[in-house]
């Protein structure tokens, strides 16, 4: 690794952990895991990709300590996956979201608030956000076992989440939800690893990975067959991209011809919008339209105690007393502030180390790849939201209401209302 | 759970039904008797069934359907999470069998009232049912000195039988001396003592059954009955208190009661009982080894029932614990069919235990430091069944009910829970997927 210059800790770090599966007489039958070396930063998204059946789940198990490795050893955040103290930094969504099906949503986050201890009045500020963030605030009420998968797998991430997690484990995130879940939770992970959080996440959509993950190791039969950086892995060095604005063809023709001077091939096109940016943009329209339907109702909305950039318990407890509307705004983040309060992030003695050895060119200095990323959000999901909490904010402050709010609660209250399947 | 559903429909359905139906042998008390046997043991059996199924349910179903997956990786430690669902099962037993008994005691409460007794009928089940009366036994007596004697004379005239071993002699003498002392010829009185009689209520009983040599033509013999203190009765001198002396007739092989007015107890409760063989009898009259008892109200009805029910919640409370180990290693269908086998094994334990012993006569060493222990491990549910104590109205005393407790709670279901947590705290949650 190119990063071992500091004795920082790993968030999770195994040591030849190996899991054979043995049948009845005891002999061996197949190694899910095998002679697995992994290291994962503190705040750092990490991926463990692999085609089914290469040992991904088997190896969250044996971190989290439900299946016992045969040999070696899982260290997470510092200790071992079965102690409480452990636990209640980590926050773990399963392959499938395994719920208690007589209980409701809401019952169902308290019941997982009350396992980590969280007072009352921050228990239920949390699960409201959580709700509301899952898009499942008018289904509430709702036994989960009517909920369909998708529904449910947005219930087992805000189950994850209510804890404010220094580590996420997340097994196959995005199964079952729709392109505006999956770039939800996207932006979430992205959001939290801001934070300074530590995210696992292991999958086998690689455009997902793609998009969130700032190292990932592939498995095959249980054994890393290769993992580095993203970027170091993917970007193809020997080419140059150069996007523009709609210019006129004789620019173009110039351009064509200085690259010709270089001795090197050019293709000009219309850059394609992403689908996943498209869809997204559509269903934020029918949104817009009254459209109602049942179930779970996307939002791109970050639940506030997981943005917020700060993490005592004391601020948060006041913001809860405060009226929701005023509560904030998507806030620009102030990384540098918050790094002496969580566990220690890479970033800046990266900087200083590219700084003083004055090379960049190795590896990628990761705050500056992260901003590339953040901008790279649909800016269709981004905008709206900061125009409707401005406009709450307004409002109160004239004492009038605009037709936007108006068209919002309306879809609300008839989204309660309707409780169809999802 | 819909199977709570169905029990719960079903014992409140069939509860009321009992009360009506349970007639027994047609007085109030036989109906009474009657409906608070089935009563309780039909609950009890309901309740002992659900808590089997819903402990194992509640783990297996947990581990089966994962959702323990979300559950065991939040701050839980295992052995909270075990210890979570015994509460839970144990919090429903106590709901369930407070909801139940309520519903049994309120049900004989006004049965007599309900039925309108008459009122020679309710001042027998005030007597024999509505007290909970602490029952004095005679000792069998000890004589093996005569026995000894006996048998030395036997040995000195050469009268000793060949072919029987001296165990077997011995224990036939013992037998006949036995018999001898329990056996009243005519006119001849049998005398008992018993000690510490201290009744609550205005009278006590003496309970008793008549065995004879040859039957009489309409099968009812004579007795004339003596109560009072011992020191009169057996010496003759002058007694403070009343002495209860009557003639009665009573038909033969059957138990009957004399009731005696408590005012014949001496202070120092040292009270004789005696009985002669009124000459106008042409029998001998012999008691049975069960024979004779003075009973006497020592506690109320509701402090007995009260006791019963706490007797049938231990039962409970080992079952759930029973249920909650089973699950930690079994899947559903095995451990339910572990926990019933187990449950039947319990409920005849003493006929478990006695043919076990009979039949290991001939391999006694094996037998006592294997399949001994291993049964008496085991709860002995028959032995301390609650009917057995309210349906006779006898005494189920705090010091019994705690002896039972702590047998049964404190020492078997504790240790179980143990093992238990100790196998939870070890195995691997996940299934194996691959």
């Amino acid at each position: 690794m190119s990063n071992n210059t500091t004795d920082m800790e790993y968030a999770v770090e195994t040591f030849s952990l190996t899991k054979i599966f043995s049948d009845w007489w005891g002999r061996a039958k197949v190694y899910a895991v095998d002679d697995l070396n992994l290291q994962v930063r503190y705040n750092e998204v990490f991926g463990l990709l692999g085609p089914n059946g290469s040992g991904k789940t088997t190896t969250l198990k044996m971190l989290l300590g439900l299946l016992h490795p045969t040999k070696g050893r899982a260290l997470i955040l510092g200790g071992d996956g079965t102690d409480s103290k452990i636990n209640s930094r980590i926050g773990f969504l399963p392959e499938e979201s395994y719920l208690y099906r007589y209980l409701n949503a809401r019952e169902t986050l308290d019941f997982y608030g009350r396992l980590f201890g969280l007072p009352t009045k921050l228990r239920k500020m949390r699960i409201e956000a959580l709700l509301d963030m899952v898009g499942l605030k008018a289904v509430a009420n709702r036994p989960v076992g009517t909920f369909s998968k998708g529904m449910a797998r947005r219930i087992g991430l805000a189950q994850a989440l209510i804890n404010d997690p220094d580590l996420l484990i997340l097994d196959e995130p995005t199964t079952g939800l729709d392109p505006i879940g999956t770039r939800q939770i996207k932006d979430l992970i992205l959001k939290l690893a801001e934070r300074g959080k530590t995210v696992l996440l292991c999958s086998h959509l690689l455009a997902d990975v793609e998009d969130v993950c700032d190292r990932i190791a592939i498995l095959y039969g249980g054994k890393i067959k290769n993992q580095g950086q993203v970027r170091d892995l993917l970007q193809q060095t020997n080419k140059r991209q150069i996007t523009t604005d709609a210019i006129s063809d004789i620019a173009i023709e110039k351009i064509k011809q200085l690259i010709q001077d270089e001795h090197a091939y050019c293709e000009v096109t219309s850059p394609m919008e992403k689908l996943e940016t498209f869809f997204i943009k559509t269903v934020a329209a029918a949104q817009q339209q009254l459209q109602t339907i049942s179930g779970a109702v996307s939002t791109t909305k970050i639940g506030d105690f997981l943005t917020r950039q700060t993490t005592s318990e004391d601020i948060l407890d006041k913001l809860v007393s405060a009226p929701v509307s005023q509560e904030s705004l998507p806030e620009s983040p102030i990384t540098e502030k918050v790094v002496p309060v969580e566990s220690p992030t890479p970033e800046p003695d990266e900087q200083l180390l590219s700084k003083l050895t004055g090379s960049a060119e190795p590896s990628e200095p990761e705050p500056v790849f992260r901003e590339e990323k953040v901008t790279t959000q649909p800016v269709e999901s981004e905008a709206p939201q900061v125009e409707q909490v401005n406009k709450s904010i307004l409002d109160q402050l004239t004492g009038r209401s605009t037709a936007q709010n108006e068209d919002e609660e309306q879809s609300n209250k008839s989204q309660a209302g309707d409780t169809g399947d999802g | 759970m819909k199977v709570a559903a169905v029990f719960l429909i079903l014992l409140l359905v069939l509860l009321p039904v009992l009360g009506f139906s349970a007639t027994g042998d047609g007085t109030l008390k036989g109906r009474l008797q009657t409906f608070v046997s089935y009563g309780l043991s039909l609950t009890s059996i309901l309740l002992c069934l659900l808590t089997i199924i819903i402990s194992i349910y509640s783990v297996t179903s947990d581990i089966e359907q994962r959702q323990i997956y979300t559950v065991i990786t939040k701050p839980i430690r295992r052995f909270q999470f075990l210890l979570g669902k015994l509460l839970g099962v144990v919090l429903l037993d106590v709901i369930l069998l407070s909801l139940f008994a309520a519903i049994i005691y309120t049900i004989t409460i006004y049965t007599p009232q309900f039925f309108n007794a008459t009122e020679t009928e309710c001042i027998q089940a005030n007597n024999e049912f509505f007290t909970a009366r602490a029952a004095l036994n005679v000792p069998a007596v000890d004589v093996s000195q005569e026995v000894k004697e006996r048998y030395e004379q036997l040995e000195r005239s050469r009268e000793l039988p060949e072919d029987i071993s001296y165990k077997e002699i011995i224990a036939g003498l013992t037998a006949q001396q036995q018999l001898a002392k329990r056996a009243a010829d005519v006119g001849q009185v049998l005398v008992w003592e018993f000690n510490n009689v201290q009744p609550l209520d205005q009278s006590m009983f003496i309970k008793f059954k008549y065995d004879v040599a040859v039957n009489p033509p309409d099968m009812q013999v004579y007795g004339r009955w003596f109560a009072g203190d011992y020191q009169y009765i057996r010496y003759g001198t002058e007694s403070k208190t009343p002495v209860y002396d009557r003639i009665h007739k009573h038909s033969v092989r059957n138990f009957h009661e004399i009731e005696i007015p408590a005012e014949v107890i001496p202070e120092h409760g040292h009270l004789a009982v005696a009985f002669q063989n009124a000459p106008l009898n042409n029998t001998v009259i012999i008691f049975p080894p069960d024979g004779i008892e003075v009973l006497y109200k020592s506690d109320t009805f509701t402090g007995n029932f009260i006791r019963a029910v706490l007797l049938i919640l231990s039962r409970l409370i080992f079952l759930a614990c029973l249920g909650i180990l089973a699950s930690t290693f079994l899947s559903f269908p095995v451990a339910i069919l572990l926990c019933l086998f187990l449950f039947a094994t319990a409920s005849f334990s003493g006929f478990v235990i006695e043919s076990f012993s009979y039949l290991s006569v001939n391999i006694g060493i094996i037998y006592s430091y294997t399949i001994k222990w291993i049964v008496q491990l085991l709860p002995q549910f028959d032995k301390y069944n609650p009917t057995k104590f309210l349906v006779p109205a006898r005494l189920l005393s705090w010091s019994l009910l705690a002896r039972c407790v702590a047998v049964m709670v404190c020492i078997k279901a504790f240790l179980l829970l143990l093992a238990a947590l100790v196998i939870f705290s070890y195995r691997e949650i996940a299934k194996i997927i691959v």
